[in-house]
């Protein structure tokens, strides 16, 4: 059969930020797919090379306008791994509420987003409007919605005082207690389930054999999750990894949703079990420069990050290489769009929720 | 290590059930080149071995997700090597290997998925690779010099 090549993109509808897919395809059905990206690379990887590594995680944080405050932090986490700064405790309880709070505003991000390719309006509306009481907390407790610039080597910039972060949690158990009606119609929804459910169906099998992480894996019954590492003061909070096995892009959908309302319980605790007061060390200041390597992982709301830094003693550093989720799902998005319908391509591609500015940084 | 005990070595990681989390290039050039001072030497420990300039520090990481350890192959490469692809185990791994090849200009033989250069699109060509690298930081400190002989403006 004569093979006809469409290009997915740079622009198309569902996707926010340019990629290029070659769909090549025998009728309707998807034979193979050939991307290409490198319409948004910024080299922020070489600017270390003339950054003084004390003013590269502003750098860092701008990888992602939507996993800005965890870009940020796995920059300082690194860089406290090599020089031995022990972080103030409030500090370590401060990022792991921001990193909770990043999720929640990713994933209905991501939710508004995904409802709109599939064609309910209405429920993106509603995903964005619960997103921008978010961005409030952020702007409220960082000063910035999207770029936070709260993150430093050694802690943080600014404190959230204690009736702050218990009108936090009262205002994040109001808006799970409205998600719950969102999420209803994501998972009832019969136009909505005819649209995800059997659709780019991604077993555990293939799960591990792309090396798939974040949702796109758990959604597969792939059990995965960089917090059960218990770093960061994670391994004081009671949580389970989020868990779907019917691989689909409605499995995906669910465990997003899940996750946000796991998010909010997680900022819950971490409240409960922070230390309280005013005026608590929130920094230790780092000393000379850094030397050495470091590999860390955080849980991004898309997975799996990996950043591997190397000082040689120097204020600028010798490398600095971020591993985004996006970038680790790209092989499962290509297998996943063999062998679907063209019609599908859109919903599938989405639901793997792809960050193109992370993975090409 | 030899490209056949390197092969072996990835295939037991794959037998193991570990996962590919990541190729790292470094292009590795002298450390007191234009743009980075030497380090103090309390902060550059004797017992470090020295890079060898005009390399690059190829490291292959592999992640086991029960345990979270990380286990990791490293090999020094010159610009003239070609390194075998991992592909055949790992199936992810073309994405990291065209990288490989379009950033650094790395020789990457038997890549399953080969992009033929697409992969980026990028105003220099081969951006990290050492003569890259060395220019940036060459400019880098003409830059700082210009900027430090410039006479201060009173206003």
């Amino acid at each position: 059969m004569k093979r006809t090549v469409i290009p997915f993109g740079p622009q198309h509808p569902v996707l926010p930020e340019p990629i290029v897919l070659d769909l090549i395809l025998e009728d309707e059905k998807v034979m193979d797919a050939i991307p290409t990206i490198g319409y948004i690379h910024r080299g922020l990887e070489m600017m270390v090379e003339r950054v003084e590594y004390t003013e590269m995680g502003f750098v860092a944080e701008r990888i992602c306008g939507i996993c800005s405050f965890m870009h940020g932090m796995g920059y300082c986490v690194s860089l406290e791994s090599i020089m031995n700064v022990e972080v103030p405790e409030r500090a370590r309880w401060l990022r792991i509420i921001w990193a909770e709070i990043s999720r929640v505003q990713s994933h209905l991000l991501w939710l508004g987003l995904g409802a709109d390719a599939f064609g309910f309006e209405n429920l993106f509306m509603h995903c964005w409007r619960m997103r921008e009481e978010i961005l409030d907390i952020f702007e409220k407790t960082t000063g910035g919605r999207i770029i936070h610039s709260v993150n430093r080597i050694g802690g943080v910039r600014r404190d959230v005082s204690d009736s702050e972060l218990t009108a936090i949690v009262g205002k994040l158990t109001e808006l799970g207690k409205a998600f719950e009606a969102t999420s209803a119609v994501f998972a009832k929804d019969p136009s909505i389930r005819h649209r995800l459910s059997d659709v780019g169906v991604l077993s555990a099998e293939d799960a591990r054999a792309v090396d798939a992480v974040g949702p796109m894996a758990r959604a597969s019954g792939v059990v995965m999750d960089t917090r059960l590492s218990g770093t960061f003061g994670y391994d004081q909070l009671d949580f389970e990894p989020v868990i779907e096995t019917a691989g689909d892009c409605l499995a995906r959908v669910v465990v997003r949703m899940r996750e946000v309302q796991q998010s909010i319980d997680l900022v819950r605790q971490a409240v409960d079990k922070m230390p309280k007061g005013d005026g608590m060390a929130l920094e230790t200041k780092p000393r000379g420069n850094p030397f050495g390597e470091v590999f860390t992982r955080l849980e991004q709301p898309r997975g799996e990050v990996l950043y591997y830094i190397k000082g040689n003693g120097t204020k600028n550093l010798e490398r600095f290489r971020a591993r985004t989720p996006t970038f680790a799902n790209v092989p499962a998005m290509i297998k996943l769009v063999k062998g679907c319908d063209l019609a599908d391509v859109p919903n599938i591609i989405l639901t793997i929720d792809p960050c193109i500015s992370c993975t090409e940084r | 290590m030899d490209r056949q005990t390197f092969l072996a070595r990835v295939g037991e990681y794959h037998k193991e059930g570990r996962r590919l989390a990541l190729i790292n290039v470094t292009t590795v050039i002298p450390v007191a080149a234009p743009g980075h001072g030497a380090p103090a030497a309390a902060e550059a420990p004797a017992a470090e071995a020295a890079p060898v300039p005009d390399t690059f520090e190829i490291t292959w990481v592999f992640e086991n997700d029960k345990d979270a350890s990380l286990e990791k192959i490293r090999e020094i490469v010159s610009p003239a090597d070609a390194v075998p692809s991992i592909s055949e185990f790992f199936g992810a791994a073309f994405l990291y290997e065209n990288e490989m090849r379009e950033l650094f200009g790395i020789k990457v033989e038997g890549i399953n998925l080969d992009l033929q250069g697409q992969l980026y699109k990028t105003a220099t060509k081969v951006p990290f690779s050492h003569a890259a690298v060395k220019a940036r930081l060459e400019a880098t400190q003409a830059a700082a010099a210009a900027k430090a002989a410039a006479p201060v403006k009173n206003s």
